[in-house]
């Protein structure tokens, strides 16, 4: 009887190991390839959201960062995305890396200058979502796509095998399948560094350049295959799967090994074609546009009850959109007015006085987008209650002076901090309790505003906002739970810093309890 | 115990390479060693176009770069000679006391050579009298010659990261169970050989030395 109940744990626990790898495969290469935040080179608005987040996110975010003992860093869109991956271990995992090369307009808007960086970055958050939708109308006319790189993973499993000898070394070889899987994804983390693909990542996130080209990515649970003259130019790394007690867990990917053709010149299966509006308009000067986007965002939320799907959509992109100005501009009016703007729960974004002519089309980019809305109910956000406190009271404190305070870290989003010491060495920063205590909250806030955006509040309403769009970019499959698979996180292992847990399978009532008093 | 070992491509550098292209080696290695909770950490070379991976762990990135130094050091004694650095990876095992002294034995269960040719080249940095003016004279040829060695070195150093990655991915049985979260270590006992001063034919010596004391599977 004994054995098989531990037949039967130690399946479970080589399920559970199974079930983390892929998401955390995903997000591994997600990380460096989709330009989002958190990314490498932002890594000093990520020092300061990483504690925020601890508290926003921490549920979602360190039991994974615990999983295969790899603590990886926040992209909460990705991660949003990953959840739904979960369950699906059975199916293989495809996903589909994709350089998108833009020739003009809209699309530019993700790689335009970064004078601002912060601004920019929630630019990058919203665009790259609409550009990886095939859906995207102003995309489509002008991009060419062409998929750089192909991550396969996939379990087979062994029905027939004997499970009696399976169990016999079960806990011995769950250890060992863990161990190796530990192993696989370090070599995964440090190969997708040296692919191709990598630089044009780094490019996009680093330069402040205009880019005619973006990365996206899909993910899904097939592949469309190649044509053969496709597959010939790429080449194939099999990493070596990794046994369990009852299957093997397989990874490899295809890649092209140069991507400087593509780079250079458009490959143009969709010629560029001219939009005279697009060109004539602000949209075409990104300078111009910086000041006036998170205006333009406003009308389409100005009237939450006429438009009810903008109005999610409001919360999601307003909530990291009008961060980015206050932060990355020097302090000056424009700042506290733009708060100002935000702090009006009834009125979120009152549509500034000039009406920048680019509006029309950034509606219909929402529109773009609202078909999916109705996947993210507003329920999501009203489960999450510490989103909306902190940004309220954030506004309401700005004339305080804390602005002051806040303003002064501008030039640290710009500045490029490498590589986030910080990270490293407090990675287990204590949650704050969101809104116990104004005085924490203002600490946090502090932090927050300071260069990035990206921090607790902000930093997961972006990611609320940036989900969105990635699932219509990246996730062909649908799935309308995104509050459950949030949930569903939670009740997986647990935080990094709970010594108690020498190994993340090992999931129990404590956790419960302990998040439960969280 | 099965040792394993890892001969990596040997790389021409000159000396004001080798610290980035030591330190992306072995820290390379050293983070699919460092299999405890890291939080891994980018790090783009800047002499090449190459991302490595650190695990993050201070010490260990104290440990690197002082053995760094020190071979410098000894390649600057020693120069325009083929040299070895080895990264063993071990466990102690407490042997059976003999008399009053506990010894602590080392099993070593994995080591990576890695292999350098140390050019004497142009020093960009050595003098701005003479050789700067040397360096230039030659104009565009001598750079074209300069960014030729250097992408080479860049495709080569690249290759050599695969190595490493491969051989991970190859080779998993032989790696010890992970250490438990509890004691704070991240990364399996290790210790970097360099040459030492007084070994002056280092590289060739340890090769010999090696065959003599015999590690099963160094020739696979």
């Amino acid at each position: 009887m004994a054995s098989s109940h531990n037949t039967h744990s130690e399946t479970a626990k080589v399920e559970q190991i199974l079930t983390e790898f892929f998401p955390k495969t995903l997000q591994i290469i997600l990380e460096s390839r989709a330009p989002c935040i958190s990314s490498r080179n932002f890594s000093g608005e990520q020092v300061l959201s990483s504690p925020s987040s601890s508290s926003s996110s921490s549920s979602s975010m360190r039991p994974r960062d615990k999983w295969f003992n790899l603590a990886l860093r926040e992209c909460s869109a990705t991660l949003e995305n990953i959840d739904l991956w979960r369950p699906n271990y059975h199916e293989p995992m495809v996903v589909d890396v994709i350089l998108v090369q833009r020739q003009f307009g809209l699309d530019s808007v993700s790689a335009s200058p970064r004078k601002d960086l912060v601004r920019n970055l929630s630019l990058k958050e919203k665009y790259p979502l609409s550009f990886n939708s095939d859906k995207d109308e102003f995309g489509s006319q002008t991009k060419s796509e062409k998929v750089v790189e192909r991550w396969m993973v996939h379990y087979e499993s062994r029905k027939n095998r004997d499970s009696n000898s399976g169990s016999r070394r079960s806990s011995n070889s769950t250890a060992h399948t863990y161990k190796k899987t530990i192993l696989l994804l370090r070599s995964l983390y440090a190969f997708v560094r040296l692919l191709p693909a990598y630089k044009v990542f780094q490019d996009i996130s680093s330069s402040g350049q205009i880019h005619p080209f973006t990365l996206a990515h899909r993910v899904s649970s097939f592949a469309e295959p190649f044509t053969r003259r496709e597959e010939a130019e790429m080449q194939r790394f099999v990493f070596t799967p990794v046994d369990t007690s009852c299957g093997r867990l397989c990874l490899s990917v295809l890649y092209r090994s140069s991507l400087s053709d593509i780079n250079s010149e458009p490959s143009t299966p969709m010629s560029p074609q001219v939009i005279p509006e697009y060109v004539g308009s602000p949209l075409a000067d990104p300078l111009k546009r910086f000041p006036t986007l998170p205006v333009t965002i406003a009308p389409s939320h100005g009237s939450p009850s006429s438009l009810p799907f903008s109005r999610r959509h409001s919360w999601s992109y307003d909530r990291f959109r009008p961060s980015p100005p206050s932060v990355s501009f020097s302090p000056s009016p424009t700042h506290s007015e733009s708060h100002a703007l935000i702090s009006n729960p009834a009125f979120p974004r009152l549509p500034p006085s000039s009406l920048p002519s680019q509006l029309p089309e950034m509606v219909t980019g929402h529109k773009d987008n609202m078909n999916y809305d109705e996947y993210y109910p507003s329920p999501v956000f009203s489960q999450s209650p510490s989103l909306s406190p902190p940004i309220r009271i954030r506004v309401k404190r700005l004339p305080n002076g804390l602005l002051q305070s806040e303003s002064a870290p501008p030039s640290a989003p710009i500045a490029k901090l490498p590589h986030s010491p910080a990270l490293s060495s407090k990675p287990n920063l204590p949650p704050s309790p969101p809104l116990k205590a104004s005085g924490a909250i203002i600490s946090r806030i502090n932090r927050d505003v300071g260069p990035l955006p990206a921090g607790s509040a902000i930093g997961k309403s972006s990611s609320l906002g940036r989900d969105e769009s990635q699932r219509i970019s990246g996730w062909r499959v649908s799935s309308n739970n995104s509050p459950i698979s949030r949930s569903s996180s939670r009740s997986f292992p647990d935080d990094l810093d709970d010594p108690e847990f020498p190994c993340p399978f090992d999931v129990d009532e404590d956790e419960m309890t302990d998040r439960g008093s969280r | 115990m099965n040792c394993e070992v890892c001969q990596l491509k040997e790389l021409q550098v000159e000396q004001f390479e080798i610290r980035e292209v030591l330190r992306c080696i072995l820290h390379t290695i050293v983070f699919h060693r460092a299999l405890g909770l890291v939080r891994p950490r980018d790090i783009d070379l800047e002499l090449f176009d190459i991302t490595y991976v650190q695990c993050g762990d201070i010490e260990v990135e104290k440990k690197i770069d002082e053995k760094i130094e020190q071979f410098i050091n000894w390649v600057e004694k020693h120069p325009n000679k083929k040299s070895q650095i080895c990264l063993s990876f071990y466990q102690e095992k407490n042997k059976q006391a003999s008399w009053f002294t506990n010894k602590i034995e080392r099993f070593y269960w994995e080591q990576w050579y890695i292999n350098l040719h140390v050019a004497q080249h142009i020093k960009i940095h050595s003098g701005k009298t003479h050789q700067q003016k040397i360096l230039v004279d030659p104009g565009e040829s001598g750079l074209d010659e300069r960014s030729i060695r250097r992408t080479t070195l860049e495709a080569s150093l690249r290759e050599v990261l695969f190595q490493v990655i491969k051989f991970v991915n190859e080779k998993k049985d032989h790696v010890p169970a992970i250490p438990s979260p509890d004691c704070g270590v991240v990364i399996f006992p290790y210790e970097i050989t360099i040459p030492s001063s007084s070994d002056s034919a280092f590289g060739m010596d340890m090769i010999k030395r090696m065959l003599q004391t015999g590690h099963p599977t160094m020739l696979s």
